[in-house]
């Protein structure tokens, strides 16, 4: 280093430190675009290139077969006027508030259980995980629906207990609550998420709070759930935007259709409709255009509202 | 797709390579060798799709296994598909001009994929002899026209029929009308006694006369043509108006608000089956071919047909509706060849042999005399119905709109609402208009 410092001035002068830390981070730059690269011409070609495409058709006419026609904001100003587009919202929405809460409910339960249970924990939770695991496969919509048809299972339990007999899934009434089961069923992955949370909350705060004379009612409001708050916000976020999504579990228990009178039409299910069955994309574009606003809008009410009953640890009080 | 565009690449380079080593004087392979006068037996590999299960594919295999003993140079990748799914395929491939040499086609989709120019005119091998459509009726042969164009033919034929299941009848007691010469009406109070009767399967299920058949658009149709009114119009319109949906609804209004049609909620869960299929109705109307279908699923092996009602006693305006057509892309590099397996598919005797009344009645006369007719036999039974109702086939086949798809599908969901009791005739009328003003355009 002494040396570059003393170098007789005329010759060619020799890098300073600072250029060869550039050059050297230039370089671990390029070598990180390199190893990205699969990953970044995937992102491009497979999922920012649609996307904009699906962008730009949302402004037009297009049925796959003649090039696309621009129609400007026509297809939003179709969608609201259309009815069923109306009922796709009204049925989506039920799903996303009813069963993404009661969802996180029943996985926190089955954590706090397991977080106390010793004895074959592993056994438990992988038990309860498993149908996490197989929800989303087509085959689990198909049992469901074996379940709740006429004389199935829960048929049949039904009548035992006295409640008059008939399936669930002949019923415009019954089949929104049969998939909100479902998805309630489906709470492993965020029960797992929330396992690992309730680990972190150090145990002396609750042996304080015993020796103070707190019972467990008071304990879970004032230490579990604050001390929980960024993994319930995380959970809820991204369960809320699953359930926005929610595809394959109506198309099987509906035969494909949406019904019975139209109960389970889906956002994602019409939007599918629209496009491969009627040949809209356009239309059906423009669907998933505000499908994206919305979930997006909501994001951000989210993070917004998160200041106020997110607690992270290590935090300024 | 691209796996077969290059395997097709390589079979033509290596069929160039063969004929130029001919020229050079090598007479050693004279397999691929053109002779002068007949058609070009070059090799080629074309593709073929149809939708259908695994009984239509197992029929397909066996013919093409013939196929392939008659055009050695040609060779068949096959694919195939459910319904619903063929469609969304056949739409991307459209996209990407990727379309199929040969396809199965159905009516309702012809117009448009047509339009867009996606499919082959036929007609100029119908022309050259290619496609031999001599034993064909030539009005059914129009049913695969548009624009001037042919781009699709009819493989098979069928036309509506009435389905009745003896035992279900048997057990409630009543009496199906006449039906040379019986009225909407009359099946209305067919329905009703069958209701009424209160009977029961083995398993607690009650016994109904037949489900709402308002609910299904290719009713409504033929009960149009039986009015007098043309349903499609050349440009695209419709022939009717709201006061005619509200009128066809309410042929059943009485039947739905004294509960004797078949329960919607049950309906609904059996799907895809349905009530006739699991033996709990009386009667169903539908497309004849449907008979091997109904009684597969049924287990009722002697399931009766009947004719369909009529608004005047014994006019019943029937028609053909081509069940399935063969079509071609128009992106195909082998047209020839396609042209060779449409013809084959369409005319060949053992063909229609093997496929028998599966797909309809066949529409070539040669293949429909050599589907064996064991006495008693679904296909016997099936081909008989047609050659009875023969005389009552009065109307040209209705060529359904473009969106024509979409607009079905939304009849049927607001006829289960109807039948829920959750929309009103005029309801339904108006709300399928608009759908039908979003998806027609």
């Amino acid at each position: 280093m002494t040396l570059i410092a003393e170098a007789p001035v005329g010759t060619r002068p020799r890098p300073r430190p600072s250029d060869v830390r550039r050059r050297r981070q230039r370089a671990e730059t390029r070598a990180g675009y390199a190893f990205l690269a699969p990953w970044l011409i995937g992102f491009v070609v497979l999922t920012a290139g649609p996307m904009l495409t699906s962008l730009y058709l949302s402004f037009t006419n297009y049925n796959l077969f003649a090039p696309p026609k621009w129609i400007g904001l026509d297809n939003f100003r179709l969608l609201f006027k259309d009815p069923n587009y109306l009922q796709a919202w009204k049925v989506t929405g039920t799903y996303v508030i009813f069963g993404t809460p009661l969802k996180l409910a029943a996985a926190l339960g089955v954590a706090m259980l397991l977080n106390t249970a010793h004895r074959g924990k592993g056994f438990y939770r992988s038990s309860f995980y498993a149908p996490s695991l197989i929800g989303a496969s087509v085959s689990i919509a198909i049992v469901w629906k074996a379940m709740f048809i006429d004389h199935g299972i829960v048929d049949r339990i039904q009548v035992f207990f006295g409640f008059p007999e008939g399936g669930w899934v002949g019923d415009p009434s019954r089949t929104m609550p049969m998939l909100i089961m479902l998805t309630i069923w489906q709470f492993g992955a965020p029960m797992v998420i929330f396992l690992a949370g309730l680990k972190q909350i150090p145990n002396e705060l609750y042996e304080a709070a015993s020796v103070d004379g707190a019972g467990p009612g008071r304990k879970f409001l004032k230490i579990t759930l604050p001390m929980l708050s960024p993994v319930i916000f995380f959970n809820l976020l991204l369960e809320t935007i699953h359930a926005f999504q929610v595809f394959a579990s109506a198309f099987i228990i509906s035969n494909g259709t949406g019904g019975p009178a139209r109960s389970t039409l889906f956002y994602t299910l019409y939007l599918y409709f629209r496009g491969f069955q009627d040949f809209r994309m356009g239309y059906a574009s423009a669907m998933a255009w505000v499908l994206v606003v919305v979930v997006g809008i909501l994001t951000l009410i989210f993070f917004r509202s998160s200041k106020f009953w997110v607690h992270y640890s290590g935090e300024g009080k | 797709m691209k796996r077969t565009f290059w395997k097709a690449v390589a079979v033509t380079a290596a069929a160039a390579l063969t004929l130029a080593a001919c020229a050079g004087g090598d007479a050693g392979d004279d397999e691929a060798a053109p002779t002068s006068t007949g058609p070009d037996t070059s090799p080629v590999t074309i593709n073929f799709t149809w939708w259908g299960n695994d009984d239509r594919a197992a029929r397909y295999n066996e013919a093409l296994a013939l196929f392939k003993t008659k055009y050695p140079y040609i060779t068949v990748q096959t694919s195939f598909a459910a319904f619903p799914d063929y469609w969304t395929k056949r739409s991307t491939e459209a996209a990407g001009r990727a379309l199929p040499d040969v396809m199965q086609f159905d009516l309702s989709y012809l117009r448009e994929f047509s339009q867009n120019g996606q499919l082959l005119d036929l007609a100029p091998y119908v022309e050259n002899g290619s496609i031999d459509l001599s034993n064909f009726d030539e009005n059914l042969v129009k049913s695969g026209e548009l624009d001037g164009k042919t781009v699709g033919i009819p493989t098979s034929t069928n036309t509506f029929a009435m389905f009745q299941n003896p035992h279900v009848i048997e057990a409630t007691g009543a009496t199906f009308p006449d039906d040379t010469k019986y009225t909407w009406d009359q099946y209305n109070d067919f329905i009703a006694d069958v209701s009424d009767a209160g009977a029961k399967t083995a398993d607690g299920y009650g016994l109904y006369g037949a489900v709402d058949y308002t609910g299904t658009f290719w009713f409504f149709i033929q009960w149009l043509l039986q009015k007098g009114i043309t349903p499609f119009e050349d440009d695209g319109t419709f022939g009717f108006k709201e006061k005619d949906i509200v009128e066809f609804l309410n042929l059943t209004a009485d039947l739905r608000d004294a509960k004797q049609v078949y329960p919607t909620d049950r309906n609904v869960a059996l799907a895809p089956k349905g009530g006739f299929t699991v033996n709990e109705t009386a009667s169903e109307m539908s497309w004849d071919n449907f008979l091997a279908g109904y009684v597969a699923d049924s287990g009722t092996a002697d399931l009766a047909m009947a004719q369909i009602p009529s608004i005047k006693a014994g006019e019943k305006h029937l028609f053909y509706k081509p069940s399935m057509l063969l079509s071609s892309g128009a992106n195909t590099k082998h047209p020839e060849a396609a042209a060779t397996l449409i013809n084959f598919l369409l005319t060949d005797p053992e063909v229609g042999k093997i496929f028998g009344t599966s797909k309809g009645v066949p529409a070539d006369s040669k293949q429909r005399a050599a589907v064996t007719t064991e006495e008693g036999s679904v296909d016997a039974q099936v081909i008989a119905y047609e050659e009875k109702v023969a005389d009552s086939v009065t109307e040209p086949t209705p060529i359904p709109v473009k969106g024509f798809g979409a607009i079905e599908a939304k009849w049927k969901s607001l006829g289960e609402e109807l039948g829920y009791g959750t929309l009103s005739p005029e309801d339904f009328a108006s709300q399928w208009f608009s759908e039908a003003e979003l998806s027609t355009q």
